[in-house]
């Protein structure tokens, strides 16, 4: 479902060139859950930016769902983006000045639902993350906690085959850690593909599968024991060293 | 001081949009802003020429008769016999043509009979004795019309006569004698017919304020020749009387005669009024839009100092938290604020010149004078420097803990 | 998607309200000062007879001195008026289909039952009412044929008539005109071509004249020209014929040439004329006869004044710096809130998609700041107005006929305003859709 080969991507500037991915490879098939971690500065967030297709790479392929992303148009990518994949951001990104479900709604909006239509997604979403009751509230009236669930709840409203996380926890305190993890898992069992970025190893050990980045590229990898009842994880794949 | 203005540059080259379009402003701002002060200095001195009249205090009667039992010579006597009985009246006149109202009569002098090299063309006005207290002109050398100097009227039949004496305005005897003594000597109209010069008034202005030469002016002693049967009266009130001496004498001479029909009865204000009207309005127009450029620009400045502060609040935490001053960060904003006004400024001033030379040449305006383009360059920089300083403060406020904060 | 557009425009008013009102004050400003200056612009350069106006030609021919031009800063330029020999000359010629000779006259009408009221008069051939499309309310002209001696007839002006007569159809009422008797044959109805082209001698704006008598009236009663007499040649001038005979121009001529053979025919009608005059003294000059139509003649006679053409610069130059200061606005306000557009982005809004969304905003703005602008220019004119009416003491004619605002003008200022604000919108709405999402999205 997710396949890179050999992706590289350099940050220039006038001065130097960084490696931020470094013939990076990887695949990741439907349903699982893959945590990937590494210090700062490894090329977690790029490699996030590239598979969610908010980043060009220089070189490589990249395909999604059997699409090469490399030949589409912005056009086409937003679709792709829209439709097929969820983002969950550390500092939540809520849009403040819209309430609760006018948030949730923002993805069905860019996919030209039916008012209907969105209005049911959004209730079952909202139903999901336990938020159904605050679906008229402004972000700013919710705790930490309840914000990044309202965001779960966005990115997938839509459906999306797969969701990619960015430190997803890392504003929040242990409890409410616990409680988006926890959501996160119950998703994922529900089919949804998960990539979880993270440097803390102790969230990255609830994933299926666990990517290790050092500079760009993948130092080791580690399947974890297939989580009690869990789908899809058994028929993992490898992702291979370049 | 250190001002560190390498950091300050490099920061503003990386985020250049907003400080070009700044710059740009300020450039226009500049260069309109210079040429319409220019422009406005130079219609204020236009309209501030001194015209030797008493033009607060003079009013115009024009009437004409229309019947054939009108005589025009009678009918100016016992006009002028009225109104100078009148106690607010100091003197009246009758006349060709009312001075600075952009109509009347010229004719070209010389004080060789027959020279035609000189194309020049002297405004002037036909006045009995009373003609130059009359127009409260100021006679700096020689003499007065005498009662029995005054000619009777041209007709039909001696269109072409002159007169015997005239007075000239300094500047029209400058144009004539140059330096020379012009008292007693003659000069000729076209038709080679001479007249002697008894004396000179100065300062003067004849009816066209637009004229290159409006203080080019004579004075014949002679009652009014409009052969229409036209007259007019220029009368000069006492100080305070003038409305109440408009009102009587348009009453009075309405219905003294009913041969002839009053035109009109008016200060001679409305006309020197609506011959500066132009000028007057261009001047209005062009500070109202200069002011409003400048509020405009001003308000670009402050938007985009605004801007650079909010978006730098994490950043002017951390220097305030590595120990720079409130008033370090003042200067840093000031700083970058100049050096967007100063190239704003700095291409204003090649856009000021350019359009100061093509105003020149294609509305034969002078040159741009280069005091008004160090004026608008100080009063810009100035301008600027006050609207970044709001944000500037605002920036000096922020706390130096927003740098450990996240979120 | 429009109205989600629409709301969410709304929605970043509301956030920013007050960078919001100053934009659209900026744009409105902008397009108040263009308008109000383009309004009286157009009005000035306005050719009120288009519809003939290359039909219709200014007949000139330069009598002057030979040692100096008539008009020193145009030297090329022939004198705007005529000799009275020169334009009896044309008027007498059988080529043009109508040509009209004519001055102004200062008179006073008395004998219609009303005091006697002065009544600036054009002495003027029967051909004036059909050449120039002047619309009659009662009656008619004089024919063109009937100058010597000339018919005893008058047409007044809509005004005129309504202040001797109290508006009724007063044809063939009897009136005395400088005390002699005249019949009213007609009654024009309300007629004010802008700026008086046939006439720019009394001011380009001043209205037409409040009656109108045969030509020949004129010199007939000796009656001199209220408007510019020139005169260029020492001549001894005793009485009326020496007058009539001199070379001083005091006369409008105009011809109607329906079509270029006419023209041409026109034209050598009047440089033969001039080769015979030449041969006998006259003329000193090199030879230049000119016909000029409408729109050159406005041209020539400068009524859009250099002021003018500076004040339109200007209001360009206003306008640049309130759209340029516009879109540095819009950008700060855009990229203000880029991270709220990272979002949107990896939600899966396009570049597109986000450029219309900003492009929608920058409308609303465009409309309201053309609305506003309108206002301000409507206003603006009311205060040209005000100013110019108040010097004038409440005459009629002058700058103050230029300051209408018409439907026309508030659609011009519409489609300005919307124009120039999507202009200056597009920018920071591209730019702010080629903002890289991921930068914003990892914020702290």
């Amino acid at each position: 479902m997710l396949k890179m080969q050999e992706i590289s991507k350099i940050y220039r500037t006038d001065l130097i060139e960084t490696y931020a991915l470094r013939q990076f490879s990887l695949e990741v098939s439907a349903g699982e859950f893959v945590a990937v971690t590494g210090p700062s500065g490894s090329g977690k967030t790029t490699f996030l930016n590239v598979a969610g297709l908010l980043e060009d790479f220089e070189s490589g392929s990249y395909q999604l769902d059997g699409t090469d992303v490399r030949a589409l148009s912005d056009d086409a990518r937003s679709r792709l983006r829209n439709q097929r994949i969820g983002f969950i951001f550390q500092s939540f990104n809520l849009i403040p000045d819209l309430n609760v479900q006018d948030n949730v709604e923002v993805p069905l909006r860019y996919r030209g639902l039916a008012a209907a239509d969105r209005r049911e997604r959004i209730d079952s979403a909202l139903e999901l993350v336990g938020l159904a009751s605050r679906a008229r509230h402004m972000p700013a009236q919710l705790s930490g906690g309840q914000q990044q669930r309202v965001a779960i709840a966005r990115a997938i409203a839509g459906d999306p085959a797969f969701l990619l996380a960015d430190e997803p926890t890392g504003n929040l305190d242990s409890l409410m850690a616990r409680q988006v993890m926890d959501l996160l898992e119950q998703i994922n069992d529900m089919g949804t593909t998960i990539l979880l970025v993270t440097h803390d190893p102790e969230l990255a050990r609830r994933a299926q599968r666990n990517v290790h980045l050092i500079d760009g590229q993948i130092s080791d990898f580690r399947a974890y024991e297939p989580r009690a009842a869990a789908s899809g994880g058994a028929d993992a794949v490898g992702a291979a060293l370049a | 001081m250190n001002l560190h203005l390498r950091p300050i540059l490099s920061a503003l080259l990386r985020n250049r949009t907003g400080a070009v379009l700044v710059a740009m402003q300020v450039a226009i701002a500049l260069a309109v802003l210079v040429n319409a002060l220019y422009i406005v200095t130079q219609r204020i001195e236009k309209m501030g020429r001194p015209t030797g009249m008493d033009v607060e205090n003079i009013f115009v009667v024009q009437s004409a008769g229309f019947t054939a039992h009108y005589d025009l010579k009678s009918s100016i006597q016992q006009d002028l016999a009225w109104l100078r009985s009148l106690p607010g009246v100091i003197a009246a006149t009758p006349s060709n043509a009312i001075p600075l109202s952009g109509g009347g009569s010229s004719q070209g002098l010389t004080i060789v009979p027959g020279d035609r090299t000189r194309d020049n063309s002297f405004g002037y006005y036909e006045l009995d004795e009373q003609g130059l207290d009359a127009l409260g002109l100021h006679l700096v050398a020689g003499r007065n019309f005498r009662h029995e100097e005054i000619e009777p009227p041209i007709t039909v039949d001696d269109a072409g006569r002159f007169v015997g004496n005239v007075i000239l305005s300094r500047a029209a005897a400058k144009e004539l004698f140059g330096d020379q003594n012009p008292l007693g000597k003659p000069v000729y109209d076209t038709l080679k017919h001479q007249a002697t010069v008894i004396g000179i008034v100065d300062p003067a202005m004849n009816s066209w304020v637009d004229n290159e030469h409006s203080d080019w002016v004579f004075y014949m002693p002679r009652l009014t020749s409009s052969l229409y049967g036209g007259v007019r009266y220029i009368v000069r009130a006492r100080p305070g009387e003038r409305d109440a001496m408009i009102r009587l004498a348009e009453a009075h001479l309405s219905t003294s005669n009913p041969d002839r029909v009053i035109h009109f009865v008016r200060p001679m204000t409305y006309f020197k009024d609506l011959s500066y009207l132009s000028d007057r309005s261009m001047g209005i127009y062009l500070l109202t839009v200069t002011g409003l450029m400048i509020a405009v620009t001003c308000l670009g400045i402050f938007a985009l100092a605004t801007f650079n502060v909010a978006t730098r609040t994490k950043q002017i935490g951390t220097r305030r938290a590595v120990g720079a001053r409130r008033a370090d960060v003042v200067q840093y904003f000031l700083v970058e604020n100049g050096m967007i006004t100063s190239a704003g400024i700095l291409a204003g001033c090649a856009l000021a010149l350019a359009t100061g030379y093509y105003l020149s040449l294609q509305y034969s305006l002078p040159r741009l004078n280069l005091y008004y383009l160090v004026g608008g360059v100080l009063v810009l920089w100035a301008v600027g420097q006050l609207a970044a300083w709001q944000p500037a403060r605002r920036a000096a406020a922020v706390s130096p803990s927003v740098a450990t904060r996240t979120v | 998607m429009l109205g989600y557009y629409v709301r969410l425009a709304l929605r970043s008013f509301s956030r920013n309200p007050g960078i919001s009102a100053l934009m659209v004050l900026a744009i409105a400003l902008g397009i108040a000062v263009c308008v109000m200056t383009l309004t009286v612009f157009h009005a000035m350069s306005g050719n009120p007879i288009w519809w003939k106006s290359d039909r219709l030609y200014a007949v000139t021919m330069d009598n002057w001195d030979p040692n100096n031009a008539a008009d020193k800063k145009h030297p090329e330029l022939p004198p705007p008026l005529m000799t009275y020999k020169d334009a009896r000359y044309v008027a007498a010629s059988r080529v043009p289909m109508r040509k009209v000779i004519m001055y102004t006259v200062d008179a006073t009408i008395s004998g219609a039952g009303t005091a006697p009221l002065r009544t600036p008069t054009r002495a003027t051939t029967g051909d004036f009412f059909a050449m120039f499309d002047a619309p009659f309310l009662y009656g008619g002209g004089w024919s063109a044929a009937a100058e010597d001696p000339p018919p005893p007839s008058i047409v007044l002006s809509r005004e005129t008539n309504e202040k001797l007569f109290g508006g009724i159809n007063s044809v063939g009422r009897v009136l005395r005109w400088n005390d002699q008797e005249f019949r009213v044959v007609g009654v024009l109805d309300d007629w004010f071509p802008r700026p008086r082209f046939y006439d720019l001698n009394g001011g380009s704006f001043s209205p037409p004249e409040d009656a109108y008598v045969p030509f020949a009236w004129g010199p007939a009663l000796s009656l001199q020209s209220s408007g510019n007499t020139e005169c260029w040649k020492p001549e001894t001038i005793n009485n009326e014929q020496d007058f009539l005979a001199s070379d001083c121009v005091w006369i409008e001529t105009w011809v109607e040439l329906p079509d270029a053979a006419t023209h041409e025919r026109m034209q050598t009608v009047l440089d033969n004329y001039w080769a015979e005059q030449h041969r006998a003294g006259r003329f000193p000059r090199p030879r230049n006869n000119r016909l000029t139509d409408v729109g050159q003649w406005l041209r020539d006679m400068q009524v859009v004044d250099n002021d003018n053409r500076v004040l339109v610069g200007l209001a360009f130059a206003f306008l640049a710096v309130c759209l340029i200061n516009t879109v540095g606005l819009l950008l700060a306000k855009f990229l203000n809130a880029a991270a709220i557009t990272g979002v949107r982005r990896a939600l899966g809004a396009s570049r597109r998609q986000i450029f219309t969304q900003h492009l929608v905003e920058v409308a609303i703005l465009a409309v309201l700041g053309a609305a506003l602008g309108c206002l301000l220019a409507a206003l603006g004119l009311a205060a040209v107005h005000h100013m110019y009416s108040a010097a004038h003491l409440g005459h009629r004619g002058g700058y103050q006929e230029l300051t209408h605002f018409d439907t026309v003008g508030v659609a011009w200022a519409i489609v300005l305003a919307v124009v120039a604000t999507l202009a200056a919108g597009l920018y920071p709405a591209w730019r702010v859709g080629r903002t890289p999402p991921a930068v914003y999205l990892k914020s702290q």
